[in-house]
């Protein structure tokens, strides 16, 4: 199996077509976008995301999300202890889809970015068809994480009774927030095309 | 630079894994896959122009009604309120969270409503053959949106909001939903339809060799 690097060649990203790179930023023929044959410094940039989200990740967790107001009682429940009233009350499916959403994703995103930038690192590629749909995944899992961001914005807006009933949003919406885009920006920054390099040597020795 | 225009031009590299093919012939409705990693080199798509077309402007007409009808409405101690899209970042605004109504904005309204337009101009351009070198950037750009689109995100977010409410409060569905709903199926579908590949290649027939 070759590979473009190997032919001098590099894929636009945009439109995905093959190049001959003539420098190591190359105009590509067909949309003029600028690229380069891999994402210069990905490793770097999805470790920096990743980080950055994991630091988010802390007082998204620690601050009330939503502060529930009825007859001038205020009640506030960070994203957890949300998760926990859903459980007391019975509704455990809502209870397992915000867990997923906003506890597992974004915890397995940034577990999984780091694995796959060591792995890289490494230099251990011998699965690295596994670990590119596991890429795919991430990649895809990530908007989920919003789920709770837009409830509480839906619930904000619906709840407006007045002294009856009113809900605030609390601090860590913007900390939860950050969170979910630096993940995404995290796995876009990370270039899977990494993690097949070094198996073609391997391919032609054999 | 000849030699290496010829050298490329019938080549194919996987996105995900680098894999260099020379590019197959497809016939309507097939799919090249690449043979390393699965994952899809290209496709060609039946009746994308025209099927884009018209998604897009179904699309485009539910835009409105999904932003501005309310979605759902509760009684409480017989009092009544209703809230639409529009509305829930409204609020979000007067309670200060800008970052969170900006991001809910775009990720719900701006990026959805500006993808529907930007398939309706390429589709428009390509069906009734107006096609110019500024689609080239154009449809480039459009390509970056593909990953902030979140309508189906926040569809699960409305039905877990109802399900919430629905435990203390008497809850009302109103045609709000019904437009989103319809206003998620045109923009996942035209995401299906849009034949990239396609474009991109006619683009480059017409535009860049026409220059060259």
């Amino acid at each position: 199996m070759q590979t473009a690097k190997q032919m001098g060649l590099g894929v636009c990203p945009e439109c995905y077509k093959v190049n001959t790179m003539s420098a190591r930023r190359q105009r590509c023929r067909r949309c003029s976008n600028v690229f380069y044959q891999r994402k210069p410094n990905s490793l770097q940039y999805t470790l920096a995301w990743t980080i950055a989200a994991l630091i988010c990740f802390v007082p998204a967790n620690l601050y009330p999300i939503m502060i529930v107001y009825s007859l001038g009682v205020p009640e506030a429940s960070t994203i957890l202890s949300g998760i926990g009233t859903f459980i007391d009350y019975g509704l455990y499916p809502l209870a397992v889809v915000i867990f997923t959403a906003s506890i597992i994703v974004p915890i397995l995103k940034i577990i999984g970015l780091i694995f796959l930038v060591s792995k890289v690192k490494a230099g251990i590629r011998l699965t690295a068809e596994k670990h590119t749909k596991f890429y795919h995944v991430l990649e895809f899992l990530g908007p989920w994480s919003m789920l709770d961001v837009f409830v509480v914005a839906l619930m904000v807006a619906v709840v407006e009774l007045g002294f009856v009933s009113t809900i605030e949003v609390g601090p860590a919406i913007n900390y939860f927030t950050l969170t979910v885009i630096f993940t995404m920006i995290a796995a876009i920054s990370f270039d899977p095309r990494l993690l097949w390099d070094d198996n073609n040597n391997t391919d032609n020795n054999v | 630079m000849l030699a290496d225009e010829a050298r490329e031009i019938d080549l194919i590299a996987c996105q995900q894994c680098d894999a260099l093919y020379n590019e197959p012939g497809l016939a309507t409705g097939q799919k090249a896959e690449c043979g390393r990693c699965g994952a899809t080199l290209f496709e060609h798509k039946v009746n994308s122009i025209e099927r884009t077309f018209a998604l897009s402007i179904a699309g485009l007409t539910l835009l409105t009604p999904a932003i501005i009808l309310p979605i759902m409405g509760i009684t409480l101690a017989g009092q009544y309120h209703e809230a639409s899209l529009l509305d829930s970042i409204r609020q979000l605004i007067a309670k200060g969270y800008f970052l969170i109504a900006t991001l809910v904005f775009m990720f719900a309204i701006a990026v959805p409503a500006v993808r529907l337009m930007g398939a309706f101009y390429i589709s428009y351009c390509f069906k009734f053959n107006k096609i110019n070198p500024f689609l080239l950037n154009f449809f480039r750009a459009y390509h970056q949106l593909d990953s902030w689109s979140m309508l189906n995100v926040f569809l699960l977010g409305i039905i877990v909001s109802m399900y919430k409410l629905l435990d203390d409060t008497k809850l009302s569905v109103d045609y709000g939903l019904l437009a989103f709903v319809l206003l998620l199926i045109c923009s996942t579908m035209v995401s299906v339809t849009l034949d990239q590949h396609h474009i991109w290649q006619k683009l480059e027939k017409e535009c860049v060799d026409a220059n060259g």
